[in-house]
């Protein structure tokens, strides 16, 4: 994959439904059209929430990144 | 921080089974929800809202919740219910409360209820599964337990077994379940029980066990009631149902209060229907019929009789599904079966591998594949 210019990063290591969400609207809340966050997320049930979550905003997840012991959203500011 | 109640999943059965007032809140993504969601014994008045969906809209939210009666949420752990209930505590709702545990705790909860006279010398529990739809069985004597399909929820079992003054000496198994991951190995090894089962479903597993074949029979003590097996093969090669004291048929996922246990899981789906119709005309159908069922599943609560349990007498099962017990040749039940037939979940070859010791999963990982209602019966 081609390196992502990514404008802010959020790490969510350890913490479960619904921080990973909250945190990471707060973030979204304050940046600027266009830019991108990178977040990381241990909570197995983030997938199905975050991806959920964005597609009900305006917001875009371009990609996701699943490992085994975590995830990395690449989110898209609207 | 505001307080907020909790609820055990076991306070939540007796709501559901007392008929009480009040809203469910599940506040999980669409996905989880419709993938398994709380069903009792009566209508639930259930609502989906992802708790994510307050954050973009919350009055838009909150107002689709009632304010006429207590709410009760429920979610993947704790966490977000708890988000949702302090959203809601702070816009007035005056009677909020969350799910312990979140939505496992449901899903491995266990009811137990006695379903032999309080007369007879020994003791016979159901033990209902609401979350997965499924039943496991204690027959006690004398202090000494014998445990037919027990689930993961080994701690209950255990609590159950101490409340008895009990101990459990042995566990038996219908057969190599697919749908649920079976508590037979860990409680075995935590109380040193043995394990028994038919050697066709578990030629592979790679834990010790005793053969139970057709015919076989086991007494509970010197003078306690008998268990039979009778070999009644088709959803697997290796089911087995048992007689207890020649008035209970414990049928694992061979009959079934509706329906009757789904021959195509092995793959071959034409031969172990003519197996499973062989083992329906030629076994079940010559047991005495005021003999009582006692399912390894259910599909529907409408299934359960009047104390909620699920017990039928047998005549009776076959007189209620002539839709399998009246078809008239093998031909035909194949057809049967080949018509109603529907795609297994991918999650259940890993289950038999898990359920012969093949492989171990971690415990957050056991929860997850375990949650869900089965998908065993042959047609719904």
């Amino acid at each position: 994959m081609n390196k992502i210019d990514v404008n802010k990063e959020l790490d969510c290591t350890g913490l479960n439904c619904p921080l990973p969400v909250l945190k990471t609207k707060k973030i979204l809340d304050n940046m600027v059209s266009g830019e991108i966050l990178k977040m990381v997320s241990t909570d197995p049930g983030s997938k199905n929430d975050v991806t959920a979550w964005i597609s009900r905003t305006k917001n875009e997840i371009f990609s996701i990144e699943d490992f085994s012991n975590k995830l990395i959203f690449f989110i898209r500011k609207a | 921080m505001t307080f907020i109640k909790s609820f055990t999943p076991e306070n939540l059965f007796s709501s559901l089974s007392n008929k009480d007032d009040f809203l469910l809140l599940d506040v999980r993504n669409r996905n989880d929800f419709s993938r398994f969601q709380i069903e009792g014994p009566f209508e639930v008045d259930i609502l989906n809202i992802p708790y994510f969906d307050f954050l973009e809209k919350e009055d838009k939210y909150l107002s689709k919740v009632s304010r006429q009666k207590p709410v009760k949420i429920v979610c993947a752990k704790e966490g977000s219910a708890k988000y949702v209930a302090e959203l809601l505590t702070g816009d007035g709702f005056d009677d909020v409360s969350i799910l312990k545990g979140g939505i496992n705790t449901w899903g491995n909860m266990l009811v137990p209820t006695r379903i032999n006279k309080k007369s007879d010398k020994y003791e016979l529990y159901q033990f209902i599964r609401p979350g997965k739809a499924s039943c496991s069985y204690a027959i006690i004597y004398s202090g000494e337990i014998v445990l037919i399909d027990p689930s993961r929820n080994i701690h209950f079992y255990k609590e159950f077994a101490e409340e008895q003054n009990g101990k459990i000496s042995r566990v038996f198994e219908t057969h190599l379940q697919a749908d649920y991951i079976s508590g037979s190995r860990l409680i075995a090894r935590e109380v040193g029980a043995e394990i028994f089962v038919h050697p066709n479903d578990f030629k592979n597993a790679v834990f010790s066990f005793k053969k139970m074949e057709d015919g076989h029979r086991i007494r509970i003590g010197k003078d306690g009631p008998e268990i039979r097996a009778i070999h009644t093969p088709g959803h697997t090669l290796g089911s087995v149902s048992y007689i207890v004291d020649n008035s209970y048929l414990i049928s694992g996922d061979t009959v079934f209060i509706n329906s009757v246990g789904r021959p195509d899981l092995g793959g071959k789906v034409s031969e172990w229907s003519e197996i499973l119709y062989n083992t329906l005309t030629q076994k079940i159908q010559y047991l005495d019929e005021n003999m009582f069922l006692l399912p390894g599943h259910f599909t529907n609560w409408t299934e359960a009789n009047k104390n909620l349990q699920f017990s039928e007498k047998l005549g009776n099962v076959k007189k209620n599904n002539p839709n399998i017990f009246a078809i008239e040749s093998s031909e035909l039940f194949s057809q049967f079966i080949e018509d109603n037939m529907r795609k297994q979940p991918e999650i259940y070859e890993k289950i038999r591998k898990i359920n012969t010791g093949l492989i171990d999963v971690m415990e957050e990982e056991a929860d997850q594949i375990d949650l869900g209602k089965n998908e065993c019966a042959a047609c719904t």
